[in-house]
């Protein structure tokens, strides 16, 4: 008996040491063991840790999957080698494509609109934002017809506003561009981020210049573009055309990556192709009757010449 | 007598309270202006792009109003008094509250990450915070849940 006693308090001792331990670096109590409450007992501390670690794997699933599609979308929209795509689009593409005859003309501005030159070059102003979904689409055609031209450094890519209509539009952004070339001047403005802000609007990017903000009020005008008054993007060619708006339907954009589009420009066959790279030898023409045909080895090409005349 | 380790219930209410004060700030932040929120607005930290994205409601309510009833509820539930009872329907309840919450902040991380493509700092605090409570309440759920034959 005396026996028996002193085997049951040394394992009541047992259970009250391991007790202790379990409470002092777990948040759980542990049971005693052997019993079949203690076995139930550990199993269902076992299924605590498993749906913590479950949490666990979860969230760092997310975050991981989250990163490194992070990385993949940075490199699709903003690989210099993408971007290369559209300023070097090869001649015999462009030469294939043409000018469609489905294009929209290009208004025309009134005899005797004054000049827009700046240090003796012509002046092709482009008024536009981040977050516009036309300006997505015309940001494509506008920089294939200017790469001709002369050359871009710095392009930056973005993508149209996710709460627009054709929400994301992958495109590039003129937003800490420069361009420099022998014939013209390319005055351009991204006025706002496609981030929007509480009040409905989009965070500001860069203002305008004096040059730009008179142009802008000047001629973005129904009158003068056809388009609603202060549409954006706001394209002027010099002193010859201006227009607001999209010039080709770039209503699918949205379901291709920057990468994608870049690769189909220089295939003839590929309907984004035709789009986009007609609408750029429209715009070309139009910077041909700009700078007086030159350089004669862009404006000769008997497609541009005759998209010049038909104007 | 109290069940679990001593320092489960002042680290509990702790990370109750942490996520109430974060919440609280983004329920103010919700019904004023996001731009009360000390927060940056750039690349992926962009906390007023995921406070005014479609999915800052939940079924018409806000979610920092949510978020916010959540920790006073859980606030409560992690009251030293609340861990030493002996009544089980309140261990139940902050078991059951954990899940619920940690299920809902997954739903909410995965919208930041995938949906709105931005993250809120303060709005990760109050997840934090949140997994911290669920843990807590599954790691003691079996000692405190027990019937008498098994402890």
């Amino acid at each position: 008996m005396a026996k028996r006693r002193t085997t049951a308090q040394k394992q009541r001792a047992r259970l009250r040491q391991q007790q202790r331990a379990a409470g002092e670096g777990s948040p759980r109590v542990a049971s005693g063991s052997g019993r079949p409450g203690a076995r139930r007992g550990r199993r269902s501390a076992s299924w605590s840790w498993i749906a913590v670690g479950v949490v666990v794997l979860v969230v760092a699933g997310m975050v991981a999957l989250f990163l490194t599609r992070s990385t993949t979308q940075s490199t699709d929209r903003g690989s210099a080698s993408a971007i290369a795509k559209v300023t070097h689009v090869p001649e015999a593409t462009l030469a294939t494509i043409g000018i469609p005859k489905n294009l929209p003309t290009i208004p025309r501005l009134p005899a005797g609109t004054p000049p827009v030159v700046r240090d003796g070059k012509p002046v092709v102003t482009y008024v536009g934002a981040e977050y516009c979904p036309f300006c997505a689409m015309e940001r494509w055609p506008v920089v294939i017809a200017l790469s001709r031209f002369g050359t871009f450094s710095n392009l930056g890519t973005t993508t149209s506003a996710a709460n627009d209509i054709h929400p994301n539009t992958p495109t590039l952004t003129f937003h800490g561009s420069t361009y420099t070339s022998d014939y013209l001047i390319f005055s351009a403005v991204e006025t706002h981020t496609n981030k929007p802000t509480s009040n409905g609007g989009y965070t500001t990017l860069d203002p305008m210049t004096p040059e730009q903000q008179r142009l802008f009020e000047t001629y973005d005008r129904q009158q003068y573009t056809g388009g609603t008054d202060g549409g954006i993007p706001f394209v002027m060619i010099g002193n010859l055309y201006a227009w607001a708006g999209a010039t080709y339907n770039g209503d699918q954009l949205n379901t291709y990556t920057f990468d994608q589009i870049a690769n189909l420009l220089a295939d003839p066959s590929s309907p984004i192709a035709r789009e986009i790279d007609g609408a750029a030898n429209q715009i070309t023409a139009l910077i041909c009757d700009l700078t007086g045909g030159q350089p004669t080895s862009v404006c000769s090409a008997p497609y541009l010449q005759q998209a010049q005349t038909g104007q | 007598m109290s069940r679990v380790a001593r320092w489960v219930p002042p680290a509990s209410l702790a990370l109750a309270l942490l996520g109430l004060g974060a919440s609280t700030y983004l329920t103010i932040a919700h019904f004023t202006s996001p731009d009360v929120l000390a927060c940056s607005s750039n690349g992926t930290i962009d906390c007023a792009l995921v406070t005014t994205s479609p999915q800052s409601r939940f079924l018409g309510l806000p979610v920092a109003v949510l978020g916010l009833v959540w920790f006073v509820g859980m606030s409560a539930l992690c009251l030293p008094i609340a861990w030493s009872t002996e009544n089980r329907l309140v261990h139940l309840a902050r078991l059951l509250g954990a899940i619920a919450g940690v299920a809902f902040v997954l739903w909410l991380v995965y919208a930041e990450l995938f949906i709105i493509g931005a993250i809120c700092e303060w709005c990760t605090v109050a997840h934090v915070a949140a997994f911290g409570l669920f843990a807590i309440a599954v790691l003691t759920a079996p000692a405190l849940l027990a019937g008498p034959g098994d402890a």
